[in-house]
């Protein structure tokens, strides 16, 4: 299996931001305290890089004066407070008017792990999907997001894009190819399709080495964008499959579940939904919290197993 | 050019006439209408024949309750055409004159950083002027903003506190206590000035003592809600409201336009 290279998202998209920042005049960069994603800006272009400190709202309203100046901001900051803490900013700061703002959350879902509750972001792409005119992006490796930063900057409006905080698991090189916007077929397979993003792809790809030495036949595919929803490529990518499975870690409202069902309705294959809850969890890495709201890669499989068993296969 | 005091005066008759068919918050529309007759006519680079200049000053008004007031002085300026009964009751981007969508309070002044910083960037001569309430400081993001303002030094950067001292529910100080109001913005880094905030050429001058230095500042202007309508000022229950025809005929007649040698007493000899 080709492997991209596994720097994590930060450094990837630290020399990706350089670049950008050569290329364009008009971006600068801003940060909330956390200057990981800005090292090759400052070494560069120290004019370009802003960090406003530990306020959220500020970062965010700055970010939206900024871009009625005329420049291209992008901003980064934890996901959980950048989404949680500057949300009314985002709303009418940035998205009303649909300023062209890249706004950066490191560290969505459960990257973590065990900080807890105060440091998890499971609601960020439901509560970013409200948003008017917003972009969202769940990449799912370093070379995932870079592909996605590259399409946000372009993209003229306001775009969310949720990062991991820590070392991505290694995925193939073609879960970055491409155009972000559409789906990415990983892996083929006649029985069932896997529908994940972000960090669920990995487990998908897990669960379907798993569900082959259970005979069944599992196709991977994962979702970068989540909204737009690209509902036409995921329609025929999940025609003709006898069960489709998403799994993401986030909450089910604006998620990849509720999307995919959208798209799916009344006329589309078996869906199940792998998806975080309400539950408070324990203290735990990210990899055990993802099987704690089974979305790992034995939920999947499990949930496959459950229905979709060597009894309903295809002779 | 219209002399301030006979822009605010006009633009106060405009918003007693709208209250008369529609809520609003007319306190604090007419606490602040000397303080933008001002800015508009003295304080700001402005061209009203085309609010879309790319060099003009900009204002944001971060206390968005005040929206009529802002329009009525738009309207006298002949930026805003459309009946104000007709425009959304906080400032929104669609209406001509509107720098940014505000209300939600506590944005302007994170906004006008970004203004500012972003016009010195681009080696642009504007400046930003962000009029706030001063309920309205209540909101942590002003100090979030204040803080980056000043270590940043946007000496293009000038907030304008309307200083009526009530909110909704009352006096400042009785809600959630401003004072030392001057001393905590002089804490964080911003050059002060006060004046009375009806009294055109005290603001004039306070503005134009603000030009010159270094780093951001601030007027606090001290005001009264409802200004110019007897029975509504600092009267907390017209924080907004609507009048009656009789109170409309008290309202314009406190508003009528005063003989020219009163007027030119006011003003104190001053053109």
């Amino acid at each position: 299996m080709t492997t991209t290279a596994p720097p994590t998202m930060r450094t990837a998209l630290a020399a990706a931001l350089a670049e950008a920042v050569d290329a364009d005049p008009s971006l600068i960069t801003l940060g909330a305290d956390g200057q990981a994603l800005f090292q090759g800006v400052m070494a560069r272009h120290p004019r370009r890089y802003l960090d406003v400190g530990i306020a959220e709202a500020n970062l965010v309203g700055v970010a939206a004066g900024l871009a009625r100046s005329g420049l291209r901001p992008v901003a980064a900051a934890m996901a959980p407070f950048l989404v949680r803490r500057a949300y009314e900013q985002l709303r009418l700061d940035v998205c009303v008017p649909a300023l062209p703002v890249v706004l950066l959350g490191v560290g969505g879902g459960l990257g973590y792990g065990p900080l807890g509750p105060t440091h998890h972001a499971t609601d960020d792409i439901t509560l970013m999907s409200a948003l008017p005119h917003m972009s969202v992006y769940c990449p799912a490796d370093a070379a995932d997001a870079v592909s996605v930063l590259r399409s946000a900057l372009s993209s003229g409006g306001p775009a969310y894009v949720r990062l991991s905080a820590r070392q991505d698991p290694p995925l193939p090189a073609a879960a970055s190819d491409g155009d972000p916007g559409t789906p990415r077929l990983l892996r083929d397979g006649d029985d069932v399709l896997l529908l994940a993003t972000g960090r669920c792809v990995a487990e998908a790809l897990t669960a379907a080495d798993a569900l082959a030495a259970d005979g069944v036949d599992a196709a991977v595919a994962s979702v970068t964008t989540l909204h737009p929803f690209p509902a036409d490529a995921v329609r025929a990518l999940t025609s003709r499959r006898a069960l489709v499975v998403t799994a993401a870690e986030s909450l089910g409202p604006g998620g990849l579940g509720d999307r995919t069902a959208l798209t799916l309705g009344r006329e589309g294959p078996p869906l199940v939904r792998l998806e975080t809850d309400h539950r408070y969890p324990p203290v735990a890495s990210h990899e055990d919290l993802l099987h704690f709201y089974g979305v790992d890669s034995r939920g999947i499989r499990s949930a496959v197993l459950g229905r979709f068993t060597r009894n309903t296969r295809k002779a | 050019m219209l002399h301030p005091d006979e822009l605010a005066r006009r633009a106060r008759q405009r918003v007693v006439e709208l209250a008369a068919r529609k809520a609003v918050h007319l306190g604090a529309a007419l606490s602040m209408t000397d303080l933008l007759a001002v800015l508009y006519t003295r304080g700001l680079r402005y061209r009203p024949d085309r609010p879309d200049w790319p060099d003009r000053d900009l204002l944001v008004l971060s206390k968005g309750h005040g929206a009529y007031g802002l329009y009525a002085v738009l309207a006298e300026l002949g930026v805003i055409e459309a009946d104000l009964a007709t425009l959304p009751g906080h400032p929104s981007d669609s209406v001509p004159g509107v720098e940014a969508a505000t209300g939600a309070l506590g944005h302007g002044l994170s906004l006008g950083c970004g203004m500012a910083l972003g016009a010195r960037l681009a080696g642009r001569d504007q400046r930003v002027v962000v009029v706030t309430g001063d309920g309205e400081l209540d909101e942590g993001s002003n100090w979030e903003a204040a803080q980056f303002a000043a270590h940043h030094r946007l000496g293009n950067l000038v907030a304008v506190v309307d200083r009526n001292r009530l909110q909704q529910e009352g006096d400042t100080e009785n809600v959630n206590a401003l004072e030392p109001l001057a001393d905590k913005w002089r804490a964080f880094g911003w050059r002060v000035a006060e004046a009375d905030g009806h009294d055109t050429a005290a603001i004039t001058d306070a503005l134009a003592g603000l030009r010159s230095g270094d780093g951001p500042a601030v007027l606090i202007a001290h005001t009264v809600k409802g200004k110019g309508v007897p029975f509504a000022e600092g009267d907390p229950a017209w924080h907004m409201g609507s009048l009656d025809a009789q109170q409309l005929r008290t309202a314009l007649a406190a508003l009528a336009a005063p003989a020219v040698p009163a007027l030119a007493a006011a003003r104190g000899g001053r053109t």
